[in-house]
């Protein structure tokens, strides 16, 4: 049986008169790299921003295993385990690379207030191993050359990848990724698709990928669920969402 | 530092203490230690400022809280003996944390102009409760504070303040929180995807940060040996501002410099051998002109032993 690790039941959002998620209803199955695709103003970053909290939904569920999403503030939802990265790259930008890591890193560690003013043996043991761990995570994806230059600095390209690794490293079970090949020339685009690849079985993550590059999505994707005027109109895999009517009407428009 | 290095400065801590009693005239001696104060009060406002990133008008408001507990309490608890001085402080402070908490409360949505706003009214409010409150004085002030025997135990105690101040919130910048604080400064939405809870850090900065500001206007009562609301209007806070920015912002130690710089500024053009007053003039053109030329502060977000570091290469 296939595991589902992500499932939205009927979300409905509304800002004003203006329905922007109407009963959208669709599961990730674990392990899986599922994208979401729909025209321009489809509200796919809006069901983003629901998923990982900056959005309340007026009614539905969302549920991550047995955890209900819908009640939890954006910092609570990485701690159940989604990590995001957004359509215009959000790193720390005078933080150095190492830095943006470790401050994912350190999220999941309980501080105390006293150890740390007194920098004693056991916070700088503790600050020492967070700087080792986000090196070799960096070593993985070969950012531990630029480890201390400011973020701010490193090529678009680069700075997209330390974006996933940032995500990566508050240890998700789901990863979403919010338009990761916007901007991006042919062959920036072509490191993408095999760092998400790598990503999905190096770490067993299930991929979440709303995408606009549609050679990327249909190459890559396992299953594609595509938005449109907040409906969801199609479900499937990539070959029949290519084949499907009501796909090709929403990009393309009817044939009059 | 090592065990050695920490007992030399010690002890040249407290030998200075004892010598400059000597040699230093009483003036000279009442601006070291204003210098002091307001280096505490310059760092505790950087903490949230420049660290955290929350402009805050209000640090009149915060030492006003801490000065009055602190003379009340040896007046009327602690029957005028100078030596509970460093508590009652320490008591001004922990209510003065507790006032920035109350005001953090509301507050820990808005950012930029709309908070300066919010503490710039909030050190109006506790002004006018001072001066409303007949208990302490209200627009008279509150008198005959006792105040430290000599200068070496005012030298002692204040300096003693400065250095745990700068130790204190030097160490939490740059721990986990401060980290979790240049995050925050940097983006807040990326912040808070990553699991930084938002609200409660800056919460935590408030509170840490009105805690020196209440301890600063302790150790400012004793200091003086009389406070009136007078002295904790807007023009403190913007002074103590304009210290923080001249340091840098985020530049805890930075702040120290600065105030011996604007304390001793002030008083050295006050001896300028000209007829009218230029001290008024000079003063806040060389505050234009640091601006254009330094815009981020004498140190920006560096601390002062960074600079060495880099030349004497240890």
């Amino acid at each position: 049986m296939i595991k589902s690790i992500l499932s939205l039941k009927n979300v409905n959002l509304s800002f004003g008169g203006i329905k922007a998620v109407q009963d959208v209803s669709f599961e990730i199955h674990e392990n899986e790299l599922l994208g979401l695709i729909g025209p321009n103003g489809a509200g796919k970053t809006t069901v983003f921003n629901i998923i990982s909290g900056f959005y309340k939904a007026d009614t539905g569920s969302i549920d991550l295993g047995d955890v209900c999403l819908l009640k939890l503030a954006p910092d609570q939802v990485n701690k159940v385990g989604i990590a995001r990265t957004f359509q215009n790259i959000r790193l720390f930008g005078n933080l150095s690379v190492v830095e943006n890591v470790i401050f994912a890193l350190q999220q999941k560690i309980d501080h105390s207030w006293f150890h740390s003013l007194f920098r004693t043996k056991k916070y700088l043991d503790i600050e020492a191993t967070l700087r080792t761990r986000a090196l070799s995570l960096l070593k993985i994806f070969s950012l531990d050359q630029l480890a201390d230059t400011p973020s701010k600095s490193l090529p678009y390209g680069l700075q997209r990848k330390l974006e996933i690794v940032r995500a990566l490293a508050s240890d998700p079970k789901l990863l979403i990724l919010d338009e990761p090949a916007a901007g991006m020339n042919h062959s920036e685009t072509e490191d993408l698709k095999k760092l998400i690849q790598f990503i999905k079985t190096e770490f067993k993550l299930t991929v979440l990928l709303i995408e606009h590059d549609m050679k990327l999505v249909m190459n890559i994707c396992d299953r594609i669920v595509v938005l449109n005027r907040g409906e969801k109109i199609a479900e499937g895999i990539p070959a029949e969402i290519k084949a499907n009517k009501q796909v090709i009407e929403a990009y393309l428009g009817k044939r009059s | 530092m090592s065990l050695k290095s920490k007992i030399i400065f010690l002890v040249c801590f407290v030998g200075l203490g004892i010598a400059l009693n000597f040699f230093l005239n009483s003036y000279i001696q009442a601006l070291a230690i204003s210098f002091m104060i307001n280096s505490i009060m310059a760092m505790s406002l950087n903490f949230i400022t420049g660290v955290a990133n929350q402009f805050s008008l209000g640090s009149a408001g915060f030492v006003a809280v801490g000065a009055y507990t602190s003379a009340v309490l040896t007046k009327e608890v602690f029957n005028d003996q100078w030596y509970f001085i460093p508590l009652t402080a320490l008591i001004g402070a922990c209510v003065a944390a507790f006032a920035g908490y109350l005001v953090s409360l509301p507050s820990f949505k808005l950012k930029g102009d709309y908070l300066a706003i919010v503490t710039l009214g909030f050190a109006e409010i506790v002004r006018v409760i001072f001066l409303n409150w007949n208990h302490v004085g209200g627009p008279r002030g509150y008198n005959a504070i006792v105040k430290w025997p000599n200068f070496t135990m005012a030298y002692l105690f204040t300096g003693a303040a400065v250095l745990i101040t700068l130790y204190v919130l030097y160490s939490l910048k740059i721990s986990w929180f401060g980290r979790n604080l240049w995050a925050l400064n940097e983006d807040e939405i990326a912040a808070e995807v990553m699991g930084t809870p938002i609200a409660k850090n800056k919460r935590t900065a408030f509170l840490i940060s009105s805690f020196f500001g209440g301890l600063a206007g302790g150790f400012y009562a004793h200091n003086m040996g009389y406070i009136s609301p007078g002295s904790f209007g807007f023009l403190l806070s913007v002074q103590v501002l304009i210290i923080t920015v001249l340091g840098g912002l985020g530049s805890i130690s930075g702040s120290i410099i600065a105030s011996i710089i604007l304390t001793v500024l002030p008083e050295l053009l006050r001896s300028l051998p000209t007829k009218v007053d230029v001290r008024m003039i000079v003063f806040p053109i060389l505050l234009i002109l640091m601006m254009i030329v330094r815009p981020e502060g004498l140190f920006g977000k560096k601390e002062i032993w960074t600079f060495f570091k880099k030349e004497g290469g240890s």
